[in-house]
């Protein structure tokens, strides 16, 4: 029994200690336990230290989408611009410069075997497809960095070409560049980019936004391998490409109005030159040509100066193509009509103020339509002279001088139309016939285009439509147009204009078969670098055909051209810039009889 | 031990159960039941169970190596596609460059003088409604001087000067490598029938300056790369 007890004893001893181990071993587990899941927590529930958000960081590639910039188009959708890829062959040199020779895929004999070629080998075949020089090539190749260019902007086919060559360590990367096929044909107007990407100057900078599109995203993720993680995040905003912007342009009488300017221009060494051509019947412009346009490709090449489009920008002092407008006031008015009678004396003396004529002539009875077709300085300031001062300047006003175009190109001018009570007692009647007032080309064919519409002015359009990427067009809404004078006065005045080339003075502006009627314009033109009086002269001329029912206009002005003023026509440029238009678009001859108001008061 | 045995086996003699316990005091109980073998049910058979498991995971990797390859297959033909297409891109952008390059007035402008064409001087109209040739149409003669030379567009890597129509391979004058421009012999003929086919192999460029008896030089070709 002793036994039994002391053994018992023994053995609750024991399991009393195997027990406290136990315990013990349990309890230090636990804490264990604790401390671990109590980390756990922190890290994946808490997240101290941001760890979670910085290892997505690390796997988080943003890459943009580029979207493609919009085309600029003519009226007919011949491409003024757009952009087209172009590769840049980069060399990895450190990879390059250790391989002696590598093994390339050829077809020999018909066979495709693999060919060893050497370095040399492979860099002189990339100089002949590249057309560079084998020891810049070599020089391109060599070295220790990992990215260099060894070609930048090169077809796609030629790109193909270097790829097939294999050569270790060339790699192409794709860029877009901006090209003008037509060049300098409605250079100034399309405008060119500044660093292949932003709009500088012409359409291209007004048009920016709308033809830069918007660039899209893909976020995903990506191992430290460099391989995609399948089921990360994976976002896609798709980029939007720019819209296209078609404009009211024909390119083919851009061409030859640009042609003819600039041989006018360079006959007569004038300082610049303008032709417009405009549809009457719209106001759309179809052609806006400046002399020294640049080409969008290379703009350097042409002085800062002549990047602009002076057709708007150019403001100067119009002279004698303001006489019409005149004319058209008094009509409006009231106070004349095309077979009014005046007594004009060889130089008119009024208010204090002598004003003569071009050409030196007795005392004549004319009608208005004499004093516009033989251009008369007096006659025009005795008639306007019937014009209250503010009614010369509502009336100008009116006819859109000293308010700017708005037909989306950079710096269009607004002219400059000073008000009457500023005016001095000389001023007062020389912008009757055009000096003392300046006025951009663009505002001058606006005013007339008024006058071959029946009197309603449309505003100037050169942005016909915008074509989105999927293909729809949103035509630009024509601005409000206006009523300036009635009807029957733009007929009257119309009537003058054709007078003035059938029995007036510029019979050089008649053209075989059309009815025509023009205004020619000789003004003083003031000094450009600031000194008092005026240098050289603006010859200008407008016609507008056909006169049964106009539906175009042409302006050619020339900025200082050398030799004498009297002797220099820009007829045969009016001529041939107006018959090229009437041809294109078909026009049929005139009908009917031509108008021949009598210039001389019987 | 089996039920066989069981028989065979002879218990010890001893007193029984009931004996002893009829000899216990207080033995008011039951007797108990004879001890004897129990037969225990058959075993269930548990191969076709793991048979059916290790088939059904078989099929399932088999099932999903098809898929990955089915997929991995089309994700080929994606490539593939994708690198027709950007091929194709390439070459429809190029190819519309070239013709843009032949289509602006200034080239059209330059080979037309190059063919020996003047502008005309006389226009006549022919009125459909009333049938009747008005306007005096008159042969067009060489006048002076063709006047100021707009440049060709300065787009580089393009062909300035179109090349001939030729009887041959398209893109023959696209040789690899080739960067010289083909302007061929002037054609003497008119300008409508390609006699220019004349003009066998490319010629040499036309240098700035030969003007070869017209007014307007052929424009001068940029190198790519530079």
């Amino acid at each position: 029994m002793s036994v039994a007890q002391g053994k018992s004893k023994a053995s609750k001893k024991k399991a009393a200690n195997a027990t406290k181990r136990l315990r013990l071993g349990l309890s230090i587990m636990l804490a264990l336990l604790v401390v671990v899941g109590g980390k756990l927590f922190l890290v994946q529930g808490l997240d101290v230290g941001g760890m979670a958000e910085a290892a997505l960081d690390n796997r988080l590639r943003p890459t943009v989408l580029p979207a493609e910039r919009g085309s600029i188009l003519d009226a007919n959708g011949t491409v003024l611009a757009n952009s087209v890829i172009r590769y840049n062959i980069t060399v990895d040199q450190s990879v390059n410069t250790k391989t002696e020779s590598f093994k390339r895929l050829e077809n020999v004999d018909g066979k495709d075997e693999l060919v060893t070629v050497s370095r040399d080998q492979g860099i002189s075949e990339l100089a002949a497809v590249l057309g560079m020089d084998v020891e810049d090539v070599r020089k391109s190749v060599t070295g220790t960095r990992t990215y260099y260019i060894v070609a930048k902007d090169l077809r796609p086919d030629v790109e193909n070409r270097v790829s097939d060559l294999q050569i270790p360590g060339i790699f192409s990367e794709g860029t877009s560049k901006r090209v003008y096929p037509n060049g300098s044909v409605a250079g100034g107007i399309v405008g060119f980019l500044e660093n292949g990407t932003t709009g500088q100057a012409g359409l291209e900078q007004t048009q920016d936004e709308i033809l830069r599109g918007t660039p899209g995203k893909r976020v995903f993720e990506i191992g430290a391998d460099g391989l995609r993680i399948p089921v990360g995040i994976d976002e896609l905003t798709p980029a939007q490409d720019g819209k296209d912007v078609k404009l009211t342009l024909n390119s083919d009488i851009q061409y030859f109005a640009q042609q003819a300017i600039q041989t006018q221009a360079d006959k007569l060494s004038a300082e610049w030159g303008v032709i417009i051509v405009s549809d009457v019947k719209t106001g759309n412009i179809i052609a806006m040509a400046d002399t020294n346009t640049p080409d969008p490709n290379d703009p350097g090449k042409v002085a800062a100066k002549d990047r602009g489009v002076r057709s708007v920008t150019a403001a100067y002092e119009p002279g004698s193509v303001e006489k019409p407008l005149t004319a058209a006031a008094l009509i409006q008015e009231g106070k004349s009509s095309p077979l009014d009678r005046f007594t004009i004396p060889p130089s008119l003396v009024i208010d204090g103020q002598q004003f003569d004529d071009a050409f030196s002539h007795g005392t004549e009875e004319r009608t208005l339509a004499g004093i516009i077709g033989y251009s008369m300085n007096t006659g025009t300031v005795m008639a306007g002279s019937r014009l209250t001062r503010d009614q010369r300047h509502d009336w100008l006003q009116k006819f859109g001088i000293g308010e700017a175009p708005d037909i989306g190109l950079p710096a269009e001018a607004k002219g400059i139309l000073t008000p009457a009570a500023q005016w001095d007692d000389r001023q007062q009647y020389t912008v009757l016939f055009g000096q003392g007032v300046s006025q951009s080309t663009l505002q001058t064919v606006r005013a007339y285009q008024t006058i071959a519409n029946g009197g309603v002015m449309l505003q100037p359009r050169l942005i016909d439509s915008y074509i989105s990427p999927d293909g729809s067009e949103e035509k630009v809404p024509a601005k409000p147009s206006r009523q300036i004078i009635s009807k029957d006065t733009a007929k009257q005045v119309r009537d003058m204009l054709e007078s003035a080339v059938t029995e007036g003075e510029i019979k050089e502006a008649a053209i075989d078969g059309y009815r025509v009627g023009a205004k020619t314009g000789t003004s003083e033109s003031p000094c450009d670098d600031g000194t008092a009086g005026f240098c050289g002269y603006t010859a200008s001329i407008l016609g507008m055909a056909p006169m049964d029912d106009p539906r175009f206009i042409v302006e050619v002005v020339l900025q200082r051209p050398k030799g004498s003023i009297y002797g220099i026509t820009n007829g045969p440029v009016f001529r041939s810039v107006m018959s090229q238009v009437l041809r294109t678009y078909n026009v049929p001859p005139s009908k009917g009889t031509p108008v021949r108001l009598p210039q001389y008061a019987k | 031990m089996s039920a066989a045995a069981a028989k065979n086996l002879a218990l010890p003699s001893g007193p029984s159960v009931q004996e002893i316990e009829a000899g216990l005091p207080g033995s008011a109980r039951k007797a108990r039941t004879p001890l004897s073998l129990v037969r225990s049910a058959p075993k269930k058979r548990r191969a076709p169970f793991v048979v059916l498991c290790f088939g059904m995971l078989a099929a399932a990797l088999i099932a999903v190596l098809v898929l990955n390859i089915s997929v991995s297959t089309a994700q080929y033909q994606l490539v593939k596609l994708r690198a027709e297409q950007t091929a194709l891109t390439k070459q429809n952008q190029d190819l519309t460059q070239q013709v843009q390059n032949f289509e602006a007035p200034q080239n059209l402008a330059a080979k037309a003088a190059e063919l020996g064409m003047v502008a005309s001087t006389g226009k006549g109209q022919i009125d459909l409604s009333t049938l009747t040739v008005s306007g005096d149409a008159k042969p067009a003669v060489k006048g002076d001087s063709a006047g100021a030379v707009i440049a060709a567009p300065a787009v580089p890597g393009q062909l300035n000067v179109v090349p001939p129509a030729s009887s041959g391979e398209p893109l023959a004058s696209r040789a690899p490598a080739a960067s010289e421009t083909a302007s061929g012999e002037k054609a003497a003929a008119e300008p409508e029938t390609p006699a220019a086919a004349k003009a066998a192999g490319p010629a040499a460029a036309a240098k700035p300056a030969a003007l070869n008896g017209g007014t307007i030089p052929a424009p001068e070709q940029r190198t790519p790369g530079q």
